[in-house]
């Protein structure tokens, strides 16, 4: 469990670059507070993805209806941040 | 099956070559978004229960003018639709208008009853509608001899997969129906008739018509595996007594208010004049929300659904199966592999 928020931003953005097969950035470079939809264009169908990776990695759930409020990596990665503090 | 009993991780899911396989076939896809258009508000013929002469639609003008269709679709792949659905009520009246919106976005679908071929360079899938044997058309649609017609014009074409929509006066002519494709080689899937608002006529499903319209479903994907493009999933999600909505919480903008991502932030539904009603946005319009059943609103609302289906192999297996339907019904030059998931896996509950 690791509730360091940017290394659990770091990891977040790291997934996303795999799973979403970005060029042109690294999990360093990253901007944390890019809008993942607008900016990025990742759809419903990627998230749901990323959500089933970070659930591996952290073991938490993530609700389907949470996915509109997941609209930046740095926001996500305080949801999950809250979700293992609060042992959900 | 449940396959509730113990929680896999998603690696462990796809750790399965197999699984692994066909889940990166699938996801190839999922940059499909999809808005649908009523590209006339005529019909050649008049059927019970058409959901597209319930509700206000029917009554918008006609915009025939090719520019104005071609801007509308320059416009609508600029905000990234990759896929459109040309239906209502008629498109094959218009196929003028259709060409142009091939020209702009090649990947789609129109639906169509079958009786006016649309032109072979209109490269889309056709999904041409069936209502159970001539006789039983002839009654509920007022048109003889529509299956004859129907394969007259569509012999022998990559682009045609005939849509059997399950009424409960028709359940048992889908066998007749099916074998007269299979002897032909054509191809066939199946819908469920979702009553229209206000809708009082014979054609609802009880629970009764349900459990043998899924025992019919189960014994033809069993007989005609090269005809049939389905699934023992599709059979579960589309006849049990709950609607999609119930079941998997409908994502379409009409009951989804979000306009963060997804459906309820790209889909459009666009009538004949080019305009769109947000509060009225889905696949089949003026439907009965908690009646719908219909295919094109599960290959939506169930392949949105992933995350949860995510639980076990044969959960996430039968949602696979699902997708794979989904995209080879609606994608032309897709093929189906065979189904993963032979058991019925009951859905997973909404949060």
């Amino acid at each position: 469990m690791n509730n360091d928020i940017t290394q659990t931003i770091t990891r977040i953005a790291e997934i996303i670059i795999s799973e979403l097969k970005l060029e042109d950035v690294t999990p360093q470079t990253f901007d944390p507070d890019l809008d993942l939809v607008d900016e990025v264009g990742i759809d419903s169908m990627d998230l749901a993805t990323i959500a089933l990776v970070l659930r591996d990695e952290y073991g938490i759930r993530i609700d389907e209806d949470d996915y509109p409020k997941l609209t930046t990596v740095r926001i996500i990665a305080e949801y999950i941040n809250t979700k293992l503090t609060s042992g959900e | 099956m449940t396959g509730q009993a113990t929680e896999y991780k998603f690696s462990e899911i796809i750790a399965d070559p197999v699984i692994k396989e066909r889940w990166e076939k699938v996801r190839r896809y999922f940059f499909l978004r999809e808005s649908t258009y009523d590209m006339s508000n005529r019909c050649n013929i008049r059927c019970e229960g058409c959901y597209y002469f319930a509700g206000e639609k029917q009554f918008a003008e006609e915009n025939k003018d090719p520019e104005a269709w071609r801007q509308l679709l320059k416009a609508e792949k600029e905000r990234g639709i990759t896929f459109v659905v040309l239906a209502g009520a008629e498109p094959s009246l218009v196929p003028e208008l259709c060409g142009v919106c091939y020209d702009e976005i090649p990947l789609g679908a129109i639906a169509s009853n079958g009786i006016k071929s649309l032109p072979p360079e209109i490269d889309y899938r056709i999904h041409i509608s069936v209502w159970g044997n001539d006789r039983t058309s002839l009654a509920i649609r007022k048109a003889p001899d529509m299956l004859v017609r129907q394969m007259a014009n569509y012999q022998n074409d990559p682009r045609a997969v005939w849509v059997y929509t399950f009424t409960p006066v028709n359940i048992d002519e889908a066998r007749e129906v099916t074998q007269l494709l299979a002897k032909n080689g054509l191809k066939i899937t199946f819908n469920m008739f979702s009553a229209p608002v206000g809708y009082s006529g014979p054609l609802r499903h009880t629970p009764a018509t349900l459990a043998r319209t899924a025992q019919v479903m189960t014994e033809l994907l069993a007989e005609f595996p090269e005809t049939v493009i389905f699934s023992p999933y599709n059979i579960v999600a589309h006849t049990r007594t709950q609607g999609l909505h119930e079941l998997f919480s409908c994502s379409y903008p009409r009951m989804n208010t979000s306009t963060a991502i997804g459906l309820g932030r790209s889909f459009r539904q666009y009538r004949t004049n080019l305009q769109w009603d947000r509060a009225a946005a889905c696949c089949v319009p003026d439907t009965d929300c908690d009646d719908c059943r219909h295919y094109a609103a599960g290959s939506a609302v169930v392949t949105a659904r992933m995350y949860r289906h995510a639980t076990d192999p044969a959960t996430f297996s039968a949602w696979l199966d699902y997708v794979d339907t989904y995209l080879a019904v609606w994608v032309k030059g897709y093929e189906k592999g065979p189904n993963l998931c032979d058991t019925p896996v009951i859905p997973p509950l909404n949060p």
